[in-house]
């Protein structure tokens, strides 16, 4: 039983152990930072290809649910962890930080996002969210002898760890009044009768998870976190633990609380469309592009979150697919910032990319291509995920809730145009670095899958994710 | 008089309630934001222990007892980050002189 | 039953008292000291409901390690706590009351258990020992390692994570001081450790 067990955590398994293993070769020879970094990536690919083939089915007890939908946001998050080693350990080691530790963490975050995502149980999500987000703490405050980043780490652990505060007081509700904490029993508990205990639970967790995706109005850590925490690593945790995060919000409301569809819809609603406006005003005012860039992913989670709140099969597709396209043009963006910077200094503001084009045209490109991604433009990848969520909502019926997202969408507009405009028409302002190389191939990579490749990717990604989708327990 | 479950949940309710009142009260003392943490989850786990006996299912105990773990390293881990933050600014007030605009 | 009684309303009052205190004592070293007393007194609640081996673990964990942890940062940090005061004042009648209103609704909520939800079909009274045979430590250890053994492992990879996390935020080598080197030392063999040399009379090795 517990070999037919642990045949469905191999991708969990591989990541432990290699953890350890990195661990012990970095404790023996420290210098090796190249090393360990090249063996975690090579241990996430593993674990992407384990998740893409494991068997489907659910293990201990019901705990770790391997299906469609599992397989294929673990594959999402451990390529997006992938990518963040190469894109964070030369940053870390131009400012003198050598450890080997970054990789590691960056593996064991994984390996809690990959929890997250395949949680059937409110202890393995409770287990999950805190080894993924006690990681990127560290990660955050990594740059010890930064000021900025420490602080950036202070707050985003106190406003982390009050999120989950109320995750498990939702939880420790929920399992008292349906008597277990596997989601299976509490969907039949919530099917049973109306209870105003597992509701008042359910309000909870939805708070806790709120703050996890940062969407309003539990968002007010994201600027400053962003702004303060290293670029790159702004680059790993704007990306994947917003869809571990979204597929543990799925996963809560569908397998767990599909009867009580009808509550929660109205409260991601309200809580969608607070996203997208605060992301679309508060943005227009700000000029540090991290700052920016951080109220264009509250808005982004507003619509991630109208997709859920769509609350049928299709909408979790929605979902799916706008996080994984947001994903790549996240993880751009802050690559392209990685990449630049002026006499050894970050550029951050709108002012700095001034006449860009001319100093660095394949990154000026880039930016231009993630803005317009973000804009939503079509071809852009970022126009088919809006375009799926606004589908799913206008069949849902959500009309007046997807006509404010779309308003939104157009407020937002006018600060992707400003970067932009900032960029190509602006007169330069000075000279800057030779970008490091793994940080401009990243950036130009995904560059390149937001324009042109996307329109091939999506022919496997549509019936990828809408298999994906119907894994969770709504119509 | 009976003691039941729910005079469990309230002390365990009250206890919550301080606690986040306690975050928002001390705004810039992180250490007793810290320690505000640590009675929300202590709140936690009186509920999940109240609910186990009550139940008679051991679940919500071996919940409480991984509450309790990972309280201990999120307390590690939120200590570590206050040290650095001390070390780079020989403070430990957040709202203050935040480098960062609100 | 009034023993009981008894004991349940003195702890849940220290707890909820010492709770307090911790929020709002002016030096956070007394802070501590409330926040040992709340654990102690929560522990109390843990043995009432018959859950002794938790009972135990939130003292030796909480008490032992949290709170030492705490004492022993507050005192390491050369703070003025008289200043990370201010405001205080200022926030706390507001807070105090939002606190109040969202403490009576929660504790309405709670209420509800008893007539509504899974509690209601279960008419176990309290601290009747789980209406298991086995006692509450044997208990936990029969269902740990088998049936949560995912978890257990899992909470392993946390308590990791932070022990990671704390090392390299904190962890800092002076310059200048000479430590051991394992490798070197293993990786010594008699050629590179010894060297025969043939002084000449009066001369000595001359280094």
């Amino acid at each position: 039983m517990i070999s037919a067990d642990l045949a469905h955590a191999y991708p969990e398994l591989i990541l432990a152990i290699g953890a350890l293993a990195l661990l012990v070769a970095g404790a023996f020879a420290p210098k090796q930072t190249t090393l360990v970094g090249g063996g975690a990536v090579v241990l996430l690919l593993v674990a992407a290809f384990a998740a893409a083939t494991q068997p489907l089915g659910v293990a201990f007890s019901g705990a770790l649910v391997t299906d469609a939908a599992a397989a294929f946001s673990k594959v999402a998050i451990y390529l997006a962890s992938a990518v963040a080693i190469p894109l964070g350990q030369p940053w870390f080691e131009r400012r003198g930080v050598k450890t080997f530790e970054f990789p590691v963490l960056i593996v064991l975050a994984a390996l809690g996002m990959g929890m997250m995502a395949s949680s059937g149980d409110l202890i393995s999500l409770y287990v999950g969210v805190e080894l993924h987000s006690l990681a990127l703490y560290v990660l955050a405050a990594m740059h010890r002898d930064n000021a900025k980043a420490s602080e950036a780490g202070l707050k985003y652990f106190v406003l982390g760890a009050l999120s989950s505060g109320l995750l498990l007081y939702g939880s420790s509700l929920i399992y008292g009044f349906a008597g277990s904490t596997l989601y299976s029993d509490i969907a039949v508990a919530a099917g049973q009768q109306a209870n105003t205990g597992l509701l008042f639970g359910l309000i909870f967790v939805i708070c806790g998870l709120a703050f996890k995706v940062s969407a309003a109005p539990f968002h007010m850590w994201t600027p400053d976190v962003y702004e303060g925490a290293p670029t790159p690593v702004v680059a790993f945790f704007a990306a994947a633990p917003k869809l571990a995060a979204m597929v543990l919000f799925a996963r809560v409301l569908g397998d767990a609380f599909p009867a009580a569809a009808g509550q929660w819809q109205q409260v991601l609603v309200v809580i969608a469309l607070a996203s997208v406006a605060v992301g679309a005003f508060a943005g227009l005012v700000q000029s540090n592009l991290k700052r920016l860039w951080a109220y264009s992913s509250i808005a982004n989670v507003g619509y991630a979150v109208l997709g859920l709140a769509s609350g049928t099969s299709e909408g979790v597709q929605a979902m799916l697919m706008f996080m994984v396209l947001y994903m790549i043009d996240v993880t751009g963006f802050f690559a392209c910032l990685t990449a630049l910077s002026r006499q050894g200094r970050s550029m951050e503001t709108i002012e700095d990319m001034a006449g860009l084009i001319k100093e660095r045209p394949a990154l000026a490109l880039a930016m231009t291509v993630f803005a317009l991604s973000a804009l939503g433009l079509p071809p852009f990848s970022g126009f088919w995920a809006k375009f799926y969520v606004f589908k799913a909502a206008l069949d849902a019926g959500l009309w007046g809730p997807a006509v404010i997202g779309l308003v939104g969408s157009v407020v937002a507009a006018f600060y992707y145009l400003r970067l932009i405009k900032a960029m190509w028409f602006d007169s330069s302002a000075g000279a800057t670095d030779r970008p490091p190389v793994e940080a401009k191939t990243v950036a130009v990579g995904l560059a390149l899958f937001a324009f042109p490749l996307v329109l091939v990717a999506l022919t496997w990604l549509d019936p990828a994710v809408a298999k994906a989708a119907h894994a969770f327990g709504l119509a | 008089m009976i003691i039941g479950l729910a005079h469990y949940l309230a002390v365990a309710a009250i206890l919550f309630t301080i606690g986040v009142f306690g975050i928002f009260v001390n705004r810039k003392n992180i250490i007793v934001i810290l320690m505000s943490i640590e009675l929300i989850l202590l709140a936690v786990n009186i509920n999940l222990v109240a609910f186990s006996a009550y139940l008679g299912n051991v679940t919500g105990q071996i919940f409480a007892m991984f509450v309790l773990t990972v309280a201990a390293a999120e307390a590690a881990v939120g200590l570590a980050i206050l040290v650095t933050f001390f070390r780079n600014r020989g403070d430990i007030s957040v709202d203050d002189a935040s480098m960062m605009k609100g | 039953m009034a023993l009981q009684a008894i004991a349940f309303y003195v702890m849940a009052a220290v707890t909820v008292i010492a709770g307090f205190c911790v929020v709002s004592a002016r030096n956070p070293v007394h802070s501590v000291l409330w926040l040992i007393l709340t654990f102690f007194s929560a522990a109390g609640l843990f043995v009432l409901m018959g859950a002794e081996f938790l009972a135990m673990l939130l003292v030796v964990v909480y008490v032992g390690a949290v709170a030492v942890l705490f004492l022993f940062v507050v005192m390491m940090l050369d703070v003025d706590f008289a200043a990370l005061r201010q405001g205080f004042a200022q926030y706390m009648p507001l807070g105090l009351l939002i606190a109040v209103f969202l403490a009576a609704e929660m504790v309405l909520v709670a209420s509800t258990v008893a007539t509504k939800g899974a509690a209601a079909h279960n008419d176990t009274p309290m601290a009747s020992g789980f209406g298991m045979d086995a006692p509450n430590a044997e208990a936990i250890g029969r269902v740990l390692y088998t049936d949560y053994v995912y978890f257990f492992q899992a909470s392993g990879l946390v308590l990791l994570v932070a022990m990671i996390g704390a090392i390299v935020l904190t962890l800092r080598h002076k310059p200048g001081v000479r430590r051991q080197v394992v490798m070197d030392q293993v990786l010594r063999s008699p050629k590179t450790g010894m060297k025969i040399a043939n002084p000449k009379p009066g001369e000595g090795i001359g280094e």
